[in-house]
C-alpha cells in the first residue's frame, strides 16, 4: 500500500511535470484527484487494512494528496503565467503606426498674442476697453492733438468714409473714449483692428494694435519705463534688453520709440534688426495736456502715459514671420502651426 | 534726411566714430535708420607712381607700365593714353573690388602680365563719365588708399525725422543737436559779403498783401551774374544728398536749404514785371505754370508771389516757369522769406505738389534764419557765378514775430519725469539747446526757445527737452504707485474666449480676413433686393476695388478663404472666424459693428489614415458643432426651425436658430449656385451665429444635480414613421410622458429602403429608465415604456415594428 502510494505519487508529479497547459494540469487533477481518480481508488482500499495500519497510511494518504494538490497549483499558476506571456507576445501591434488623432483645431496667431499681451497687462492691473473701428475724425485724430492739417497727420495714410468718420488708423481713440467716460484712476488696454491704406510685405491695410493708457496722481514717465520693461521681459525673456529713445506723438509729451534686444541675434547685429541689435516694438510717451484738455481732465491734478504696440510686429518677431502677408492669406497649412 | 559726417564735422567738433555719432543721434531722437560707408571696401586701391611707361609689344592701343605702390613695383597693362611717367595714379591692386562688383585679378593681356588696374574716376564710382584714367596730385603718400588720400571717406547718415523736427532738416540743425548734446556751439559756414555800392532797395522793392501768411520777406539783388556749371566739388556734395545739378546759382540756393534748413528762391529779375515783389493770395481759379512745366489753377488759399502784374512763384512751394533762371539771366533777385505752415501745406496737398521746399515750409521753418541763408547765398552766388551783391536787404518784415518766453517749474518737470534735477542743472540743459534761461523769484524758469524750435510752445515741451537732452536711460525705472483699478473681463470679453475655444476644441481652424470686401459679395451671396447686408459701408478711397466696402457678413470671406485653400490641394478644412461686421445705420449715427462668429466644413471628416474609412462632412456635423457650443454656453430653449432662412443655404438642408423667440443664427449646406460662384467644388457646410445676441443669453447659473445611484435599464423601440414626422417631434413625444424616470431618449438607428414602404423610414429610439430613489423593477418600467409606445403610436401615430 505505502509502495503503492509512493508511486502514485511520483506517477502524478510526473504527470505534472509533463502537462503542457492549463487544460493538461486539468486533467491530471481528475485522473488522480478526481471522484473516479487514482488516489480516491487506492482510498478505497484502506479498508482492507488492519486497524493498527490505519490511521499512519491514512496520514500518508493525505500527504501524498497535499503534496499533488501543491504541485497542482504551482504548476497551475506557472502555466497560467506562460499563458499570459503567450497571449501578450502573440497580440504585438506595431506602434509606429500613427495614432488615431483629431483635427487639430488652431487659433489664429494674431488672436494668441492678443491674448497673450492682455494677460500679462491684466497681471499688472491694467482692464481691457474697446472701442469703434469706424471712428470720427475728433476721436481718432483732433481729440488727440492731430489738429486738421497738421503734418502729423501724413504719418497715418486714413481711409475715409464720410461725414468726418473713417476707419481708425491706431487704438489710440480708445483712450479718449475712456477717459471721457471715466475718472482717473485709468488703467486700461485697448486691442483692436486698426486700418491704414499702405500694402506691401512689412506693411498691411489692415492690422493690429494694442493701445495701453495709465492716467493717476503722480505718474511718473519712470513708471512707464517699469511697466514697459516688466512687460517686454514677461514677453520676450526675463533678459531682454529694453531701451527707450526720443521721439515723437502728437497725443504724447514727452515721447518714447521703445527698442527691445534683437531677439533674433540677441543685439550683436543681424539682417532682421538691419545690424542695430534693436528693434523696435512700441512707441509711448507721457499723455499730453492737449489730450487731456479734451477729455477735460486737469493735467494739472493728474499725470500718466499711454503706449501702443502693433501685434503684427509681435508675433512676426515671436515666430520668426518674415512677411506680414502670411498672417491674412489664411492657409490652413501656416494656421496649423500653431 | 541725408547728412554725412565729414560735413558735419564742418559745423561742430566732435571726437565720436561714425558708430558713435549714429548712436547718439538716435538717442536724441534723430533715428539713423541707416548708414553708408562711402568709400568703404576700397582700400585695396592706393596711390602709386608711374615710374616707366612703354608701348605694348602686341597691341597699338595698351601699355606696359612699371607702377610703385610704396611696397614694391608692379607690371600693369593699361588702356589709356592720359597719361606720362611721374604721374601720381590710382591703382586698383589685385584682389580689389570695384563698384559693381568688379574684381581685379592677376591676368595676361595679350601675353604680358598685369599686376593691377590704373582706374579712372567713372571706375572708382567717383564720376558718371570720365575720360582716361585719374591722374592724383602730387606728393601724396604712396600705397596710402585713394579714397583716405583724398579725403573721400566717408559716412552717410540717412536719418528718420519725426515731423516736429523742422529745425533738424539741415545740416547745421543735426550739427546744433550734437553740439547741445556735447556741451559745445556749432560754426556757421562762412557768408562774407562784399557790396556794390547801387542800394538794393533802388533795384527792387517788396510789398507784403497777406502778412498773416506772410509775416517775412526778405531779398537781395544780384547783377552781372553768369550762369554755368557748378564747381565740382558742389556737384558732388549735391549728389550725395540726392539732388541733381542745373546750375551754380539754383545749386547754391539748394545747398544752402540743406546746410541752414531754409528754402530760398533765385528769380531772374530782368523777367520781374517792375521789379517787383508782391506777396498776396492768388484769385480764386487764377492760373499759374510752376517751373515744372504744369498748368494749375489756384484758389483764395493758396498764396502766390507776384511782379507787378502776374505771379511768379507759388510761395514756398515751386517757382513760376515765367521767372525761373536760364542760362541768359544775369540779374538775380534772390528770395528769402517765411510763410505760414498751415497755408504751404494745404496748397502743396491740394496741388498734389510735394517739395523740399514745401516740407520745411509747412513743418516750420526758423523766421529768425531768413537773414542767415539770404546772406550765406548771396556770398555763394556771388563767389560762383561772379554777381555783385547790392549794398543792403529789402526785408519786409511788418510785425517782428519773436519766440515767446515759457514759464518752467523744474518741480514739475522732475515730478512728470520721475528725475531729480536743480533749477540750475535743467537751466543749463535748456541754455544747452540755445534757450535763453532766466530763473524766476517764484522758483520757475523763464525760458525762451531759439526762434528755429518752433515745436517748443508749453511748458511740457521744455520739459520733454530736458528728458531728451539729459537722456531718457537716466531716468530711474520705477512701478506706479499701486491704485488697484483693474476690473475683471466683461461677459462679452470673456465670452469670446470661451467661444473661440470651444470651436478650436472641435478642430476648427481660426481665420482672420480683412474687414473690408468686394461690392459684388452680396450679388455672390444672392442675397435679395431688399436685404440691409446690401448696403454695405463704402470707403471713400479704396486701395483696390475688391476691398472698396465694410463687410455686412463673414460668409464670403470664409468661402474665398475656403476656395484658395482648396486650390493648395488642403482639401479637408473646418474654418471659423469671430469677428466684427460693419452696419450701417441712420445718417449722422456710428455704424452698428458687432461682432458674428462663422464657420465652415468641406471635405472628410477625419484626418486621412490607415485605420478607418473616411466619411465626408455633412449638415449634422455643422449642426453638432453648434449643438454643443449652445449647451457648454448653457443657452437654453434653442430650436432648429426648418424655415430656408438664406438664399444662400440649400433651401432642404438648412435651418435657422432660433433661442425662444430670438433667431441667433442658422445652419445649412451652402447653395450650389453660390458654391460653384466661390469656386468651390465640393459641398460646403455653414453656420453662423450672433455673438452679441448669444452673450445676451448665456445663462450664467447652472443647476447641476447629483448623479443616481441606482442602475438603468433601457427599451428599444422600432417604428415606421412617415417621411414627412420631424424626428424631433418623436424625441419630444417620448418626453411628453414628463416621467422623472425618463433619463434619455436617443436616436440609434435611421434606415430607409428594402424592407420599408416608399415614404416611410424605419428609426429606433432607445430610452434609458433610471429613478433616483430606487432600483425600478421590469413592472415598473412596463408600465412606463408601454405609456411610452402608446403615447407614440397615437399622439405622432408612427406604427411599432
Amino acid at each position: 500500500m505505502r509502495e503503492q502510494l509512493e508511486r502514485l505519487k511520483q506517477e502524478a508529479l510526473r504527470a505534472i511535470g509533463e502537462a503542457s497547459g492549463e487544460d493538461a494540469l486539468q486533467e491530471v487533477r481528475v485522473r488522480f484527484l478526481g471522484r473516479k481518480g487514482e488516489l480516491t481508488a487506492l482510498m478505497k482500499g484502506l479498508g482492507a487494512l488492519v486497524p493498527e495500519e490505519r490511521p499512519a497510511v491514512g496520514q500518508l494518504v493525505n500527504s501524498v494528496r497535499d503534496e499533488i494538490e501543491t504541485g497542482l497549483e504551482v504548476a497551475q499558476q506557472a502555466a497560467r503565467e506562460r499563458a499570459t506571456i503567450e497571449r501578450l507576445q502573440s497580440e504585438r501591434i506595431d506602434v509606429t503606426l500613427p495614432g488615431r488623432r483629431l483635427a487639430i483645431g488652431t487659433k489664429h496667431p494674431i488672436t494668441q498674442v492678443v491674448e497673450e499681451v492682455c494677460d500679462i497687462f491684466a497681471g499688472l492691473g491694467f482692464s481691457v476697453a474697446e472701442g469703434p473701428e469706424i471712428e470720427h475724425d475728433w476721436y481718432n485724430f483732433e481729440a488727440l492733438n492731430f489738429p486738421p492739417e497738421h503734418p502729423a497727420r501724413d504719418m497715418q495714410d486714413t481711409f475715409f468714409v464720410e461725414d468726418n468718420l473713417l476707419l481708425r488708423t491706431h487704438t489710440s481713440p480708445v483712450q479718449v473714449r475712456t477717459m471721457l467716460k471715466q475718472k482717473p484712476p485709468v488703467r486700461i488696454i485697448a486691442p483692436g483692428t486698426v486700418y491704414r491704406c499702405d500694402s506691401d510685405a512689412t506693411h498691411s491695410p489692415m492690422f493690429h494694435q494694442i493701445e495701453g493708457l495709465m492716467v493717476d496722481k503722480g505718474v511718473t514717465f519712470g513708471d512707464l519705463k517699469g511697466i514697459l520693461t516688466v512687460f517686454t521681459n514677461q514677453l520676450f525673456g526675463q533678459k531682454t534688453g529694453v531701451r527707450l529713445r526720443p521721439s515723437f506723438f502728437p497725443f504724447t509729451e514727452p515721447s518714447a520709440e521703445v527698442d527691445i534686444a534683437c531677439v533674433i541675434c540677441g543685439g550683436k547685429g543681424c539682417r532682421v534688426c538691419k545690424n542695430s541689435g534693436w528693434l523696435e516694438i512700441l512707441g509711448a510717451g507721457m499723455v499730453d495736456p492737449e489730450v487731456y484738455r479734451h477729455v477735460n481732465y486737469d493735467a494739472e491734478e493728474i499725470s500718466g502715459f499711454a503706449f501702443g504696440m502693433g501685434i503684427e510686429r509681435i508675433a512676426m518677431l515671436k515666430y520668426g514671420i518674415s512677411d506680414m502677408r502670411l498672417l491674412f492669406e489664411n492657409d490652413v497649412r501656416f494656421l496649423r502651426q500653431f | 534726411m541725408k547728412v554725412t559726417y565729414n560735413w558735419l564735422k564742418e559745423f561742430v567738433d566732435f571726437d565720436l566714430t561714425p558708430e558713435q555719432l549714429a548712436d547718439l543721434l538716435t538717442m536724441l531722437g534723430l533715428e539713423v535708420e541707416a548708414m553708408e560707408k562711402l568709400g568703404a571696401g576700397m582700400d585695396d586701391v592706393v596711390v602709386a607712381i608711374v615710374e616707366e611707361k612703354r608701348q605694348h609689344p602686341n597691341a597699338d592701343k595698351l601699355s606696359l607700365c612699371r607702377v610703385n605702390d610704396g611696397s614694391g613695383v608692379l607690371d600693369v597693362v593699361c588702356g589709356a593714353q592720359n597719361f606720362q611717367a611721374g604721374d601720381t595714379v590710382a591703382l586698383a591692386r589685385i584682389g580689389a573690388v570695384l563698384p559693381g562688383d568688379f574684381r581685379i585679378k592677376r591676368s595676361k593681356i595679350r601675353g604680358e602680365e598685369s599686376c593691377g588696374m590704373l582706374c579712372s574716376e567713372k571706375e572708382l564710382g567717383l564720376a558718371e563719365e570720365s575720360a582716361g584714367i585719374m591722374i592724383l596730385p602730387g606728393g601724396l603718400k604712396l600705397g596710402q588708399p585713394v579714397f583716405e588720400a583724398l579725403g573721400l571717406k566717408d559716412t552717410l547718415f540717412e536719418i528718420g525725422l519725426t515731423p516736429n523736427r523742422a529745425d533738424c532738416l539741415s545740416a547745421a540743425g543735426i550739427a546744433r543737436e550734437i553740439a547741445a548734446k556735447l556741451d559745445t556751439r556749432i560754426t556757421y559756414p562762412p557768408a562774407v559779403i562784399v557790396e556794390v555800392s547801387e542800394a538794393a532797395s533802388d533795384m527792387i522793392s517788396v510789398t507784403i498783401e497777406d502778412s498773416d501768411l506772410c509775416p517775412r520777406y526778405a531779398a537781395r539783388y544780384i547783377s552781372g551774374c553768369r550762369i554755368a556749371p557748378s564747381p565740382e566739388w558742389l556737384v558732388k556734395r549735391l549728389n550725395a544728398l540726392g539732388i541733381r545739378s542745373i546750375s551754380n546759382v539754383v545749386d547754391v540756393t539748394n545747398l544752402v536749404m540743406m546746410e541752414l534748413g531754409h528754402p530760398l528762391h533765385a528769380f531772374d529779375c530782368d523777367r520781374l514785371a517792375g521789379r517787383r515783389i508782391v506777396v498776396r493770395r492768388a484769385a480764386e481759379d487764377e492760373p499759374f505754370t510752376t517751373l515744372d512745366s504744369q498748368k494749375r489753377t489756384l484758389t483764395a488759399d493758396d498764396l502766390v508771389i507776384c511782379d507787378a502784374e502776374r505771379p511768379v512763384a507759388l510761395a514756398g512751394i515751386m517757382g513760376g516757369e515765367n521767372s525761373e533762371i536760364a542760362d541768359t539771366t544775369t540779374n538775380i533777385l534772390l528770395e528769402s522769406a517765411w510763410f505760414r505752415p498751415a497755408a504751404i501745406r494745404k496748397t502743396s496737398k491740394r496741388l498734389g505738389l510735394h517739395t523740399e521746399s514745401s516740407h520745411r515750409f509747412e513743418r516750420g521753418a526758423d523766421i529768425g534764419g531768413v537773414i542767415r541763408a539770404l546772406d550765406r547765398a548771396a556770398a555763394l552766388i556771388a563767389e560762383l557765378a561772379g554777381g555783385s551783391v547790392a549794398q543792403g536787404i529789402v526785408d519786409a518784415y511788418p510785425g517782428a514775430c519773436e519766440p515767446m518766453p515759457i514759464s518752467l517749474r523744474p518741480e514739475r518737470a522732475n515730478q512728470l519725469i520721475g528725475i531729480d534735477l536743480s533749477r540750475t542743472e535743467i537751466g543749463r540743459i535748456l541754455s544747452r539747446l540755445e534757450c535763453t534761461v532766466l530763473e524766476q523769484p517764484d522758483g520757475a524758469l523763464r525760458v525762451t526757445p531759439p526762434s528755429y524750435r518752433v515745436d517748443i510752445e508749453r511748458e511740457v515741451d521744455l520739459i520733454e527737452e530736458v528728458a531728451r537732452l539729459n537722456g531718457f536711460d537716466k531716468i530711474p525705472t520705477t512701478m506706479p504707485k499701486a491704485r488697484v483699478v483693474s476690473d475683471r473681463p466683461s461677459a462679452h470679453q470673456r465670452m469670446q474666449r470661451v467661444v473661440r475655444d470651444i470651436l478650436v476644441a472641435h478642430g476648427m481652424n481660426e481665420i482672420i480676413n480683412f474687414s473690408f470686401t468686394a461690392p459684388d459679395a452680396a450679388d455672390k451671396l444672392l442675397l435679395a433686393t431688399g436685404d440691409p447686408r446690401r448696403t454695405a459701408i463704402r470707403l471713400a478711397n479704396p486701395l483696390i476695388e475688391e476691398q472698396s466696402v465694410m463687410r455686412t457678413s463673414l460668409l464670403p470671406g470664409l468661402l474665398e478663404t475656403m476656395a484658395r485653400n482648396v486650390n493648395f490641394r488642403s482639401l479637408d478644412l473646418k474654418l471659423f472666424e469671430m469677428r466684427r461686421i460693419y452696419l450701417p445705420t441712420g445718417p449722422g449715427e456710428m455704424p452698428h459693428e458687432p461682432i458674428c462668429i462663422a464657420g465652415a466644413f468641406t471635405g472628410s471628416r477625419e484626418r486621412e489614415g490607415w485605420s478607418h474609412a473616411r466619411g465626408a462632412v455633412d449638415f449634422y456635423d455643422a449642426k453638432g458643432v453648434m449643438e454643443n457650443l449652445i449647451e457648454l454656453l448653457n443657452i437654453g430653449g434653442v430650436k432648429w426651425v426648418a424655415d430656408s432662412p438664406e438664399a444662400y443655404y440649400h433651401p432642404g438642408k438648412s435651418c435657422s436658430i432660433v433661442a425662444g423667440r430670438e433667431r441667433i443664427g442658422s445652419v445649412g449646406e451652402i447653395h450650389p449656385t453660390v458654391q460653384e460662384s466661390f469656386g468651390l467644388e465640393r459641398p460646403v457646410y455653414c453656420f453662423e451665429l450672433d455673438f452679441e445676441k448669444i452673450v445676451s443669453l448665456v445663462r450664467q447659473k447652472r443647476t447641476v444635480t447629483a448623479p443616481s445611484r441606482f442602475p438603468d435599464s433601457t427599451r428599444d423601440i422600432a417604428m415606421l414613421a412617415p417621411d414627412d414626422l420631424p424626428a424631433e417631434k418623436i424625441i419630444e413625444c417620448v418626453r411628453n410622458v414628463k416621467a422623472q424616470e425618463i433619463e434619455q431618449v436617443e436616436i440609434f438607428d435611421l434606415y430607409r429602403g428594402a424592407g420599408i414602404p416608399e415614404g416611410f423610414r424605419s428609426i429606433a429610439v432607445r430610452v434609458r429608465y433610471r429613478s433616483y430613489e430606487r432600483t425600478l423593477t421590469d413592472e415598473e418600467i412596463g408600465v412606463l415604456h408601454g405609456k411610452v409606445v402608446e403615447n407614440l403610436v397615437t399622439k405622432v401615430k408612427v406604427s411599432i415594428r
